[in-house]
């Protein structure tokens, strides 16, 4: 017993530590010799999942959620994978355990009333509330005006300060109240990220009327005028997530490791907020960068300067989202197994017809992905240099 | 379990808000789930206000839902303790004690509830649930009743119809209410859990086991939707299974108070004993008394032979409510059976009927140990249609009971009606599959060919001469055969053994992997087998005392006759055969308490018989000589002296005369001959079968091979 312990112990260090091959060799070796435990399957499954091999883990996970139904943490991470293997049906329903986990259990909002479950109640009141991440908001804002076009029910929507604005100035609910505060009384309820189990959302349902989102107008007009004098193109730069953020270290990468991006006729301006934006004190030779970390209050100057450079760079974060939900283009660099809403493989993303994503090859490994950024860039600048040349060599964006 | 609030009645303000309109908001943030800002009004308030009942109260709530039992019970104490506490807050009490399975406490506070209030439906039907849970089921069925009369025409009302239904053996009814709550609220997984139940009492497990995965498919974590799966898979004998779904309610909850006592049952019939009694001994530890608890204390006992202890644990379940009392009895008196206290066991098995009229465990019990009436049968009849419909179990029971009260009292034809009736029951309930036995038995002659035994021709010089295993069909006089050899003063009979088929259980390649019988056998070693000698030898050893000879007379160890032969060379093995109509007709007309899963259908049961036939004349073939000595039990019942000394000079023994009074051996027989072996023999279980012919053709053409295949 406790060699199963021990030998469980060692695997989840080891995956811990970014060695997911001999995680799951321990893994392996555990389940041959009778360890049936939750734990050893469950390092099975993580361990093939951070290598990549995504429909292995499902089975794992789905056998493992048919034997143990009421473990809702294998639910949420069979359904993370189901969702990023574009299995939408099944992938929302599971997505609904994510508050049934010992570290989220205590986040669920218990609301009194019963969840609205995607049927027509004209004359009824819903109430949608937000949740999670700011990135998850500015997703799943686009679902309010749908959630209010099939339910006909008076929509109230309850969200954060930090992007009541955006929500203010898009369609959809017929009341604004803040996080926190008491709203006015409602029939039913819908959690933002459980409107799509609610109306059976498909991914030939994305991406929706786009843009959905806008910036404010006066924020516009001081920002062009704190940009104006900045050579073009200007490419806004985002290298870290939230640091509190589970798979952080997976996500997000120093300006450093984005070195290769700088060069001649490139201006980037660092949107970097939290404690990695002083890294752009001491940008890489040959990056030319503007801080504005300290200019930037919130998400409407963000969007603001979002809607006045060329071009936006990020690693998987909330501006992406912000730059996705206003139009403006934006290129993702993604690590080898990404966040389950950037599906596998694809250039693209049915989320965001705006956004372009760049994948990791190899576990770890950005100087491919920067690689190929950097040189889709230089392409761009190149293009926008002499954009009525017919002469110019042209590279795809 | 929600109230609005009602007007405050002090004005003293927590920073400016007047107190009722604090209280009112902490209601309205927490509606709309909101607890943070809820609690945070309720402390203020408390502040001002030490003792508010509302806030205390929605405190209370909000600590249940946040999974705080304890503390949300305290809160609600608090919050009754008002002098002016309103109804549904002792009703909330109520249920959040009945749910920490205090039932004393959850039935005082709903008590007062409906006396401050009897109009709410809830109140009523949270009593009842109570009620029913503490096994007072005729005033659980009142309350639930005037739930329904109260509140109808919701789901709730008709499932709380289904329970008082189901409370009154009407379960027909009870279907249909739960069929209604249903078609109500299709989510509804209490209804489903309930439907699931009686499906499952109905004899339909499939369907049963449908509607517990279709309440976990709603609400994962409804625990007594994976303790009911438990429950039904054991009932038809998949303890695998049902250890499965307790293992994965114990994933999600491992404090569940009715989880203990259901794994521990589990753990006794996948064989884990030791295990089974330290859990249940910690339950009685923290509550003595827990009535599941003591009932699979005493099962675990009797399983490690430790008998004066079980038969204290079934005694203690006198005084439980009724069917944990029941089950006391009727296992207490079967115990006593086995231990040939035949006095004793009768005297319980009358009270059991007594105190337990339509239990047909009472009943057939207490069939060879009571002298029948001439009216029993006929009684026995009336008590089986009055209770019409039944649970499937009970009346399973019933009917095998009626087969023998019937061929008791002569009547054959309706002997057969029962006897075939139960058995069709039982059949229903289990899964067997004969082409798998069929296949496997023929594996195990094959893996044991005549080379196998010349190639392993025992080394040891002195091999040990204690085991002797007797070995043959169930009901085919190896109980008997036994009994006689553990009179003589040099034999311990140490009854059916499971010793030598965990040995097998417990053998893994080096990677882990469990090996099957009999594909141990590519690959074993001779020392393998002389280790796995060993081992069956220091496992009994400790049993044998100073005796000379140690019986293991777990029939079917005739899988093993050849195995053994090679692990124990000194050992010898007794194979004992009788007529086969009469052995298989004996088989079929008994109710098994567990596994002999072959013996429920005449076609299978005639199919096993003759699997067995030859893979025993498989052994005789390859068998070194002098190591299995063929008994039949006509002949021991036509000669019981003459057979008698034959079975002690196979043994190796002197002739000692005990062995000729063999019934008053006093020393367990835990099998389904317990009784007959306390008897001098008799010839009437001889050509019974012969005689009725007409009802058996099934059994008989199997036998003879012309059915089946």
């Amino acid at each position: 017993m406790t060699d199963v312990t021990a030998l469980e112990a060692e695997g989840n260090a080891l995956l811990a530590a970014g060695h997911p091959e001999q995680a799951e060799q321990r893994a392996r070796r555990l389940l041959a010799s009778g360890s049936m435990t939750v734990t050893s399957f469950h390092l099975l499954a993580l361990s093939v999942r951070a290598q990549g091999r995504i429909e292995e883990c499902r089975d794992i996970l789905g056998q493992m959620v048919e034997r143990l139904p009421g473990n809702l943490t294998l639910r949420f991470e069979l359904a993370e994978t189901l969702l990023m293997l574009g299995d939408f049906e099944r992938g929302w329903r599971e997505y609904h355990h994510r508050y049934g986990m010992p570290h989220t259990a205590s986040l669920e909002r218990k609301v009194q009333k019963p969840r609205w479950d995607g049927r027509p109640i004209p004359g009824k009141t819903l109430l949608i509330h937000d949740e999670q991440g700011y990135g998850d908001t500015f997703q799943f804002l686009r679902m309010v005006s749908w959630a209010k076009q099939r339910s006909q029910a008076r929509v109230v929507l309850q969200i954060n300060l930090d992007q009541k604005g955006f929500a203010q100035r898009s369609a959809g609910a017929d009341a604004l109240v803040l996080r926190g505060e008491l709203p006015p009384p409602f029939d039913v309820h819908c959690e933002m990220m459980s409107l799509p189990m609610a109306m059976g959302l498909t991914l030939s349902d994305l991406p929706g009327a786009c843009p959905y989102l806008s910036a404010e107008p006066a924020r516009v007009k001081r920002w062009r005028r704190r940009l104006a004098r900045l050579p073009r193109p200007l490419v806004g730069l985002v290298w870290a997530g939230r640091p509190t953020h589970l798979n952080d270290a997976a996500r997000s990468v120093t300006l450093d490791t984005l070195a290769p991006l700088g060069m001649p006729g490139v201006t980037f301006l660092a949107l970097q907020k939290g404690p990695a934006e002083a890294q752009a004190a001491t940008p890489p030779p040959g990056m030319r960068i503007e801080r504005l970390g300290d200019e930037i209050a919130d998400f409407e100057d963000t969007a603001a300067i979002l809607s006045l450079t060329d071009l936006l760079i990020s690693v998987d974060s909330s501006p992406v989202h912000l730059a996705g939900a206003l139009g403006r283009p934006a290129w993702v660099v993604l690590p080898f197994v990404p966040d389950w809403r950037w599906l596998l493989e694809r250039e693209d993303t049915p989320w965001y017809p705006s956004l372009r994503l760049f994948r990791q090859d190899r576990r770890g490994d950005w100087s491919g992905v920067v690689t190929r950024v950097a040189s889709a860039l230089a392409g761009v600048r190149d293009e926008r240099r002499d954009p009525l040349s017919d002469r110019a060599p042209r590279r795809g964006v | 379990m929600a109230r609005k609030p009602r007007p405050g009645k002090s004005p003293p303000a927590p920073q400016g808000v007047p107190i009722a309109e604090a209280i009112d908001m902490a209601h309205r943030h927490w509606e709309a789930g909101q607890a943070v800002e809820a609690e945070h009004l309720c402390r203020r308030v408390l502040e001002v206000w030490p003792g508010q009942p509302d806030v205390l109260h929605l405190l209370g709530l909000i600590a249940h839902a946040f999974d705080q039992p304890d503390v949300a019970i305290d809160h609600m104490r608090q919050a009754c303790a008002h002098p002016q506490a309103p109804a549904d807050y002792f009703s909330n009490l109520g249920e959040l004690c009945r749910r920490r399975n205090r039932l004393d406490e959850a039935e005082q506070a709903t008590r007062q509830a409906v006396a401050r209030d009897a109009s709410q439906a809830t109140f009523w039907s949270n009593l009842g649930i109570i009620l029913q849970e503490a096994g007072k089921l005729e005033g659980s069925a009142r309350c639930l009743e005037r739930a329904a009369a109260l509140d109808p025409g919701t789901p709730e009302c008709q499932n709380n119809l289904g329970n008082t239904r189901r409370l009154l053996g009407r379960l027909a009814e009870a279907a249909s209410h739960y069929d209604k709550a249903l078609t109500l609220d299709p989510h509804y997984v209490d209804a489903c859990c309930n439907l699931g139940n009686l499906r499952a009492a109905f004899g339909q497990p499939d369907q049963g086991l449908a509607l517990f995965r279709r309440a976990i498919g709603i609400a994962p974590r409804m625990a007594d939707a994976y303790l009911n799966a438990a429950a039904l898979e054991g009932d038809r004998e998949r303890w695998v299974e049902a250890f499965g779904w307790l293992e994965a309610l114990r994933d999600f909850a491992p404090d569940h108070p009715r989880l203990p006592a259901a794994r521990a049952r589990t753990l006794l019939a996948l064989g884990r004993a030791e295990e089974a009694l330290a859990i249940v001994d910690a339950v009685l530890a923290a509550g003595p008394g827990d009535a599941p608890a003591l009932l699979v204390r005493g099962m675990a006992l009797q399983t490690l032979e430790r008998f004066d202890e079980a038969l204290d644990a079934f005694a203690a379940l006198g005084g439980a409510p009724g069917p944990a009392a029941e089950g006391g009895l009727v296992n207490r008196g079967a115990l006593l059976t086995e231990l040939g206290r035949l006095d004793e066991a009768r005297t319980v098995f009358i009270e059991a009927r007594r105190r337990f009229p339509r239990s047909p465990a009472a009943w057939y019990g207490g069939l060879e140990l009571i002298a029948s009436d001439p009216g029993d049968p006929a009684r026995l009849e009336d008590l089986l249609r009055d209770q019409s419909p039944l649970p499937h179990r009970d009346r399973t029971i019933w009917h095998f009971t009626l087969g023998k009260a019937w061929m008791e009292a002569g009547d054959t034809e309706r002997a057969f009606e029962h006897i075939h009736q139960g058995n069709r029951l039982k059949r229903a309930a289990v899964t067997y599959d004969a082409d798998a036995t069929d296949a496997w038995f023929a594996e195990i002659a094959h893996a044991f060919p005549k080379d196998l035994f010349r190639l392993n021709a025992p080394t040891d010089p002195d091999p040990s001469e204690l085991p002797v295993f007797v070995i043959g069909m169930p009901r085919s006089g190896t109980s008997l055969v036994e009994q006689i050899l553990a009179s003589h003063p040099a034999v311990l009979g140490a009854g059916e053994l499971r010793t030598l088929q965990r040995i097998l259980e417990g053998i893994v390649t080096p990677g882990g992997q469990p090996v099957a019988f009999p594909n141990l056998m590519r690959t074993v070693a001779p020392q393998d087998l002389a280790a796995i000698g060993r081992l069956y030898l220091d496992r009994v050893s400790g049993k044998a005392g100073d005796a000379r000879r140690l019986i293991d007379k777990m029939p079917t160890n005739f899988l093993y006759a050849g195995l053994i032969a090679l692990i124990l060379p000194g050992a010898r093995i007794i194979h004992c055969h009788r007529d086969p109509l009469d052995c298989c007709l004996s088989n079929y007309a008994r109710l098994f308490l567990e596994q002999n899963l072959f013996t429920y259908d005449m076609t299978e049961l005639g199919r096993f018989y003759r699997a067995y036939e030859r893979l025993m004349a498989h052994w005789r073939k390859v068998l070194p000589p002098g190591r299995l000595l063929d008994l039949r039990y006509e002949d021991l019942v036509e000669d019981p002296e003459g057979q008698s000394r034959r079975l002690v000079e196979f043994c190796g023994l002197p002739w000692d005369s005990a062995c000729l009074d063999f019934h008053r051996t006093a020393r367990p027989v835990a099998t389904a001959s317990a009784v007959q072996v306390r008897r001098p023999i008799f010839r009437e279980g001889m050509g019974r079968a012969a005689a009725s012919a007409t009802h058996l053709a099934p059994l008989i053409a199997a036998l003879e091979g012309g059915s089946g295949r």
